[in-house]
């Protein structure tokens, strides 16, 4: 994978999909009045009539979408992370994956990257999707990764939770990555201690390991979009014969990533101690996304930190990098 | 972080959170409400042009509603209860506030920033609300948890409950809408801020609220419409009295760009742009209505 800064690309999601909608014309496309915010502007403009704004009514566009599913159809439904999981569980649960349909839920601004507080802060979104049973959960926040996401999860049948960054799009994976539901990347090798990251995370994950590296720490990276199913074979190689694992996560560190890397780790008997980079158990504020991720500890440091205090506790911790923002591009905190 | 919003004196219990007086204070009375009014919006113009864009039109539509809530002696400080709905209303809040003197104007240059106890979506932290949720429509429910609360204490405290018509969509209004007539709550009062915008554009290009008022009578409410940026006329709305017990709701007809010539009319009113250019024209029409 690349290292910042990274180019930036808009509305990845929102071509893909209208692309893929070319070719299938069972999807259907539904928006909660958040049309243009969740690039569905494309749809809306390219194909109207598989397009429906159902208006500011979250649990009724979940049940909609579901009815849509039961007569044939592929559902899209775009809002906020927060308003299509927390705002409307129950729907979600019993007319979504309880009767295993093809709807795909898609929630963008994850975690802390709203500066609108935490009524728009999906710290849980993740944690609310994993629990639902024959739920897929994907976190992502790659250009390319993002393209090709779109067609797997509508070739994965039954619901999904796509999470997704808003607004400006990192690029990245190379071009060569090929995106699969089934596994995890191994984003870059290295021993003694193993990062596990997905979604706004990877980048800063990536930084941290290198930092490491250069401080005789050899670290791994392994970038796991899809949080359930869990590519659990893959991250336990990685963390067998590791000194530290530390999972990097946009949420809170109950129920996501960090938690399905925990259960995965126990049950494999991997006795490596683990960190979770994430939200840590607390509703967070309004601000930007640089002031929040350095406020709740979602930079490149912490993850720095997070292993070396566990490999290395007596000696300093090296210093991550400064991140310069250039217009134009995106850098992890 | 940065320096806490300073509060001019008053604790952040203001108009809003009864909980931290007894008794009942008069209420704030300020002679000319239009031209409070307009002092909210010139409020706003300055606190949304620091970044360049945000819920300016939030403010110019929903002046008047403010200027009467907050200066037309309808509210009893620390003892009638404020919600506020919309969160991404909480410009005007902070505008009106500081206009009858409960927050100290300094505070609103911290607007929006990282840090500032003054969140661009209101939350839990914001000074001077009783209730608030960036969540909408969720805040009519506990407005009415207030109105049970008071008649549990058989005191006199007023709800008023602000909500916007995009609200109108979610379910959660119409459950609550159900419950408060059934419960005849009439210390109950909502005001609507029906200026037909929302995310998408038009209201009534996204769903069909009307006819609105017939709804809400329809639920048990006592409606009244009236020109939502008559400030005078909404006052008179809110204090007037009926002998059916019913909650009242009071919808206030407004234009998202508060009928400023200086904003192009097809401007996105929900998440208003205001270059340099544009924000000089729009404090220069403001400013000639005040002289
Ligand atoms: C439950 C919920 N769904 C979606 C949103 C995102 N959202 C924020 S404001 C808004 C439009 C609300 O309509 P209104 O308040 O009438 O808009 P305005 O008058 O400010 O243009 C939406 C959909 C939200 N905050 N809460």
């Amino acid at each position: 994978m690349l290292r910042p800064p990274y180019e930036i690309v808009l509305k990845p999601y929102g071509k893909a999909l209208v692309e893929l909608a070319r070719e299938r014309t069972d999807i259907i496309c539904l928006s909660g009045d958040l049309t243009r915010q969740t690039e569905t502007d494309l749809f809306r403009d390219a194909l109207p009539d598989r397009f429906i704004n159902v208006g500011m009514a979250e649990a009724n566009m979940i049940g909609i979408a579901g009815g849509l599913a039961r007569a044939g159809h592929t559902v899209f439904v775009n809002t906020f992370g927060v308003f299509c999981t927390r705002r409307c569980y129950d729907q979600v649960a019993m007319a979504i994956a309880y009767p295993n349909l093809d709807v795909k839920i898609v929630g963008f601004m994850p975690g802390l990257s709203s500066p609108g507080g935490p009524s728009h802060q999906a710290i849980d979104d993740v944690a609310l999707m994993r629990a639902l049973p024959n739920m897929t959960v994907v976190d992502l926040a790659d250009a390319v990764e993002i393209s090709q996401a779109v067609r797997a999860v509508v070739e994965r049948r039954g619901p999904v939770y796509l999470r997704l960054k808003r607004g400006e799009i990192p690029v990245v994976s190379e071009a060569s990555r090929r995106f699969s539901l089934h596994e995890a990347q191994v984003a870059k090798k290295g021993r003694e201690a193993c990062i596990v990251a997905s979604g706004m995370m990877v980048p800063a994950a990536l930084v941290a390991a290198d930092v490491l590296d250069a401080n005789g720490v050899s670290t791994c990276v392994i970038n796991s979009p899809v949080i359930k199913p869990l590519d659990a074979a893959t991250i336990v190689a990685a963390a067998r014969g590791a000194r530290a694992v530390v999972t990097a996560e946009n949420h809170s560190v109950i129920g996501g990533l960090g938690s399905a890397v925990a259960e995965a780790l126990a049950e494999a008997g991997v006795g490596v101690p683990l960190r979770r980079i994430g939200v840590a158990d607390v509703f967070a504020e309004s601000g930007s996304r640089e002031y929040l991720f350095d406020r709740y500890n979602l930079g490149v440091q912490n993850i720095v930190d997070a292993a070396w205090i566990t490999i290395a506790p007596t000696k300093p911790v090296p210093a991550a990098p400064a991140m310069p923002l250039t217009a134009g591009t995106y850098a992890p905190v | 972080m940065q320096k806490r919003a300073r509060l001019n004196g008053k604790s952040p219990g203001g108009c809003g959170d009864g909980r931290l007086r007894a008794g009942a204070p008069a209420p704030v009375r300020v002679g000319d409400l239009a031209r409070l009014a307009t002092r909210i919006r010139l409020h706003a113009v300055h606190m949304v042009g620091i970044q360049g864009f945000g819920y300016l039109g939030q403010a110019l539509s929903a002046a008047e509603i403010f200027a009467a809530l907050y200066g037309g002696g309808l509210m009893r400080p620390g003892w009638d209860r404020f919600c506020l709905s919309p969160a991404h209303y909480a410009v005007v809040h902070y505008a009106a506030a500081a206009e009858v003197g409960l927050l100290h104007p300094e505070a609103l240059k911290s607007y929006g920033r990282d840090g500032t106890e003054l969140e661009a979506i209101s939350t839990e932290r914001t000074p001077l609300l009783d209730l608030t949720c960036g969540s909408l429509a969720q805040v009519i429910s506990g407005a009415i948890g207030f109105a049970l609360a008071s008649r549990y204490a058989k005191d006199d405290r007023r709800v008023f409950a602000l909500l916007s018509d995009g609200e109108m969509e979610e379910g959660q209004t119409w459950e609550a809408a159900m419950f408060a007539a059934h419960h005849a709550l009439d210390r109950l009062a909502v005001v609507i801020d029906a200026n037909n915008s929302q995310v998408d554009g038009q209201v009534n290009s996204v769903t069909t609220l009307e006819p609105l008022a017939d709804k809400w009578r329809a639920f048990g409410w006592r409606a009244l419409e009236v020109d939502g940026h008559d400030a005078d006329a909404l006052v008179a709305s809110m204090q007037s009295t009926a002998s059916e017990r019913k909650p009242l709701v009071v919808i206030g007809r407004t234009q998202i760009l508060g009928g400023l010539k200086s904003v192009p009319a097809t401007a996105d009113g929900h998440f208003l742009k205001l270059d340099p250019a544009l924000k000089a024209a729009v404090i220069a029409e403001l400013e000639a209505r005040l002289a």
